[in-house]
């Protein structure tokens, strides 16, 4: 359910937004000055929340919604570990704000393995979407910090170029820092889920 | 809480965005806590205000020095730590007041109110300053501003350098190295009369960090529980940390939970790099490059407060000494305080910044006698069976064949007819499986093994897994004791009041101590539950494939298990396992075998220099390593790619700049670490032979993977260049004022 066109949510804030409430009472301290509904759709569903038009998409993300499967790294949209899809496109959560958001589809970690590309069992009960389980198998991640926005930059770039070149998965992940796996554990997993995804394509 | 998860399902949930780190983690009635730091490397506190800071509302606590316990404590033998600043600030950052607010933005307003007036003193900000007469004294109790001095000397060096044919050396020194964990430093901590303190403290050495903050606070150990969240990221940062002593007060003053995460900024700000260290080397060889003397000067800046310094300047001082057989070895080291944020671990610990020294000096001296680098090394390394100059007993040693396969893999012999600059350069690595020095009371690992009530098998460990693989490695080894598939283990640690005591994941410990201890505990269960069947079934039982067998009938471990709670009156089989190894504590005279096993390793890097700009790319890289037995190839492959990674940051961009005691990079745009792009494909090799002392013949690997690789990357630059460049990082710059024969800056 999409409420508002993808083209619209980069205009001011306020225009397209639905009903504005700004808010008063016991909850205006805790929201800030000037919130606003905003609505907008988290992994599949519509949601709605009241927030400033500022407030940072990945702190709507973790404290509004609890969906901390998004990092925060370091505030500056260097790190990538916030990184999350909106319309498609990975963008840093940390420098999205409240409005930018508004009518957008955003994709996080939590509503990966969901998708519709297919999934694949591992661990009894546990789903993961093909590129988590190329991840797995070629070890992709060790501490895990980095692996969700690591993971949905790979899913842009697979999204794109189902088999990317060598230069195309080097821009594809030059936003995302990983101190652990000296990345190619990451390229591995990329090329793993290529083949695999190329595979099991109508 | 704590690490509680079947092996497959954590590292499912790292893939989910399931696992909550330390941030993710909320209790009832929290409050945010934050810390008013010092503007200065060094002033008198002259007074600090914090009514105003008090009457805001939201605010739970406000703490000065004058509300906390004063006693000096610490996590090593050098008690000079504080819970907050009393009479003077030590460095830029250094903690003064500390507040917990009911919001973050009474938080900040708070912070904001505090009045802090200060009257500067003068601050003291190189070791070698720090050593000279009249130099600001840092700390009253240590007058000389040096908390350690290593003196150390085997054979005659002087004798030694007076028959060398050829001497090398110079003055070389390592930089500030942020440890880059992607995870900012957090705490979460909770108060309560009847339990005391708990401590939701990303640590990997849980069991270090209650002992101390029991010290600071004056309470027993029983009263401080630690639980481990995952860890996203250490490398060395998130041992014991003020952070934590300092939530922790602010919980027992609120009454609340308190919690309090950094962000990049005053995670930067606040960080406890790498030691710098100074070092002044020479070696001396005979004209067949057989090595006769080596001789060091270190000085290191171990910051305001001793956190793992010392540790690293003995290892700096002594490690590479059982990688090669120098004849005769002196150092001398000089550990000193200053007004930097405390210094203390990083991967590689002292060896890594040592060997790039000894490793550059070593291509010196092959360069000036006209010796391939690789022959030169050939002549002078460890082999297995050798006891080494400082008491190190190699019951493995696969060094030669790791060193003479790097070459080949690498086309070694091409280097003579490399492009012009293209460069390639070799270096070599050691290290331990555990260090008996790192704590003068005991060594070894407990472990606990319980057959569950669904038939698979519990393990309890005290160390930590920190993403290099521990559990899925300690799995493993439970599993091939026990005959039975890696999935049906469990494998737990992470909580101080619940689990055995551990040491902790430092020293490369985690396969060997650890791992020993799970293969013992595993092999008495399996000894114990033998017995009972036997018992229930039957002489001829027979545990295969997971089941119990006997006589044609086959009976699930989960029927095993209710059978045993039925006859022992609902308890559970369980066994615990101590691993004690029979290692020495290297005292003052830093003698006798510390390590049970020793990992080794050859490196090769290939580099690119841009001589318009002087950067450097390594376009190739090549790691050997002698790990013993591989238990757990993908994860030590990711071990030594990721160590790779870090030394080639390390050595080409990465550097903590600090001006008048104060960072001036705070942020991961102005402090540079690899990206993807940044870090060749490197390919790994291992050559497998058991260690008679390691869990399955299994050795370390975590930090040898990165202990040649600065020396590594150096090597090479200074071949594509003809220039040896002797100051860490290697960057743009100072790579270009070296092709062009400026002096290099420092």
């Amino acid at each position: 359910m999409r409420e508002v066109a993808g083209s619209e949510r980069r205009s001011p804030a306020g225009d397209g937004q639905g009903p504005k409430a700004n808010a008063t009472g016991p909850w205006a301290e805790h929201l800030g000055p000037g919130a606003t509904v905003i609505r907008f759709e988290i992994n599949g569903a519509p949601q709605s929340v009241c927030a400033p038009p500022t407030r940072r998409l990945v702190d709507i993300l973790r404290e509004d919604l609890d969906l901390t499967g998004t990092k925060v790294g370091c505030d500056i949209g260097r790190c990538g570990a916030c990184t999350v899809l909106m319309d498609g496109q990975p963008v840093n959560a940390c420098l999205v704000m409240a409005y930018q958001a508004a009518g957008a589809s955003v994709l996080t970690i939590e509503g990966l393995a969901s998708a519709r590309e297919g999934t694949e069992a591992v661990a009894g009960s546990l789903w993961l979407h093909p590129i988590q389980r190329a991840f797995l198998d070629a070890g992709g991640f060790q501490c895990g910090y980095c692996t969700p926005g690591m993971i949905l930059a790979s899913k842009a770039l697979l999204d794109e170029h189902p088999q990317p070149t060598e230069e195309q998965v080097r821009e594809a992940l030059a936003g995302n820092l990983c101190r652990c796996t000296g990345y190619a554990g990451v390229w591995r997993a990329i090329e793993l889920a290529a083949a695999w995804m190329g595979r099991s394509a109508p | 809480m704590g690490n509680e998860v079947t092996v497959r399902s954590d590292v499912a949930s790292k893939l989910r965005g399931e696992t909550r780190y330390v941030a993710d983690i909320h209790l009832p009635g929290e409050l945010y806590g934050g810390v008013v730091r010092s503007p200065h490397a060094h002033a008198r506190i002259v007074k600090v205000d914090v009514e105003k800071a008090r009457a805001i509302p939201g605010v739970q606590a406000v703490l000065t020095a004058d509300d906390v316990p004063g006693g000096a404590y610490g996590p090593t033998q050098f008690k000079d730590w504080n819970i907050l600043a009393k009479d003077r600030v030590l460095f830029v950052g250094d903690e003064v007041v500390a507040v917990a607010a009911t919001s973050e933005a009474a938080l900040r307003a708070a912070l904001a109110a505090v009045e802090v007036t200060y009257e500067l003193l003068p601050a003291v900000l190189q070791p070698e300053e720090a050593l000279a007469p009249g130099a600001p004294v840092v700390h009253d109790e240590q007058p000389d501003n040096r908390p350690m001095h290593v003196q150390l000397e085997r054979g005659d060096v002087d004798a030694a350098f007076a028959k060398a044919h050829i001497i090398r050396g110079g003055r070389y020194t390592t930089n500030r190295i942020y440890q880059g964990h992607l995870e900012p430093i957090g705490v979460l901590a909770n108060w309560s009369e009847e339990e005391g303190l708990t401590i939701w403290a990303p640590s990997h050495i849980p069991y270090r960090a209650r002992e101390t903050y029991a010290a600071a606070f004056g309470l027993p150990e029983d009263k401080v529980r630690i639980v481990v969240p995952p860890i996203g990221g250490s490398f060395g940062a998130k041992y014991v940390l003020k952070a934590h002593v300092i939530a922790a007060a602010l919980a027992m003053a609120a009454k609340q939970p308190v919690r309090m995460v950094f962000d990049r900024y005053e995670d930067m700000l606040t960080a406890h790099p790498r030691v710098p260290l100074t070092i002044d080397i020479r070696i001396a060889a005979d004209a067949e490059g057989r090595f006769l003397g080596k001789d060091v000067v270190v000085w290191g800046d171990a910051g305001a407060r001793v956190y793992w310094s010392p540790n690293v300047m003995a290892t700096a001082c002594t490690r590479p000494d059982s990688l090669y057989h120098f004849g005769a070895v002196r150092a001398e080291g000089h550990l000193c305080y200053t007004n930097h944020s405390p210094t203390t671990c990083m991967r590689g610990f002292g060896n890594a910044e040592m060997l790039f020294a000894v490793e550059s000096v070593i291509d010196e001296i092959a360069d000036g006698l006209g010796i391939d680098p690789v022959e030169i090394r050939l002549r002078n390394i460890v082999r297995r069976g050798e006891v080494t100059i400082h008491g190190y007993q190699l019951d493995s040693c696969e060094l030669e064949a790791c060193l003479r396969q790097a070459a080949e893999l690498s086309g070694w012999a091409r280097r003579q007819a490399l492009p012009p600059n293209r460069g390639l350069g070799v270096a070599l690595g050691n290290h331990v499986s555990g260090y008996r020095g790192i704590d003068s009371r005991f060594e070894g690992s407990t472990a606990v093994a319980r057959l569950r009530d669904d038939g698979r098998v519990e393990i309890e460990t005290g160390e930590i897994d920190l993403g290099q693989g521990m559990s899925a490695t300690y799995a493993a080894i439970a599993a091939r004791v026990l005959e039975i598939s890696v999935d049906s283990v469990i494998v737990k640690s992470g909580d101080t009041a619940r689990y055995p005591f551990g040491i902790g994941t430092l020293a490369s410990r985690s396969t060997v101590m650890g791992g020993n201890a799970v293969k013992l505990a595993a092999e008495q269960l399996r000894q114990q539950l033998t017995v009972f069947a036997q018992g229930e079934y039957g002489a001829d039982v027979e545990l295969i494939g997971g089941v119990v067998q006997s006589g044609g009938a086959a009976h699930s471990l989960a029927e095993v298990a209710a059978r045993y709670r039925s006859r022992y009156a609902g308890d559970t089989l369980e066994v615990r396992a101590s691993y004690r190894p029979e290692t020495d504590f290297p005292g003052k005279d830093f003698y006798g075998n510390p390590s049970p096993a020793y990992p080794f390793a050859a490196h090769v890097a290939e580099v690119e220099v841009d001589p318009e700009t002087g950067r450097v790319r390594v376009v190739g890289y090549w790691a050997v390593h002698d790990a013993g037995v591989v238990l757990n190839r993908t994860a030590a492959i990711g071990q030594v790619v990721g160590g790779v990674a870090q030394g080639i940051g390390w050595a080409t961009m990465e550097d903590l700049v600090v001006a008048e005691g104060q960072v001036k990079n705070l942020s991961l745009l102005d402090y540079r670490m690899p990206g993807a792009s940044d870090i060749p494909p490197v390919s790994v090799s291992f050559v497998e032979v058991p260690d008679p002392h390691g869990p399955f013949g299994a050795k370390s690997v975590g930090e040898v993977a990165i202990d040649p690789a600065p020396a590594a990357v150096a090597n090479a630059i200074a071949n594509a260049i003809g220039a040896r460049g002797r100051h860490l990082p290697l960057s743009p710059e100072r790579v270009w004022r070296l092709l062009h024969a400026e002096e290099e800056q420092r």
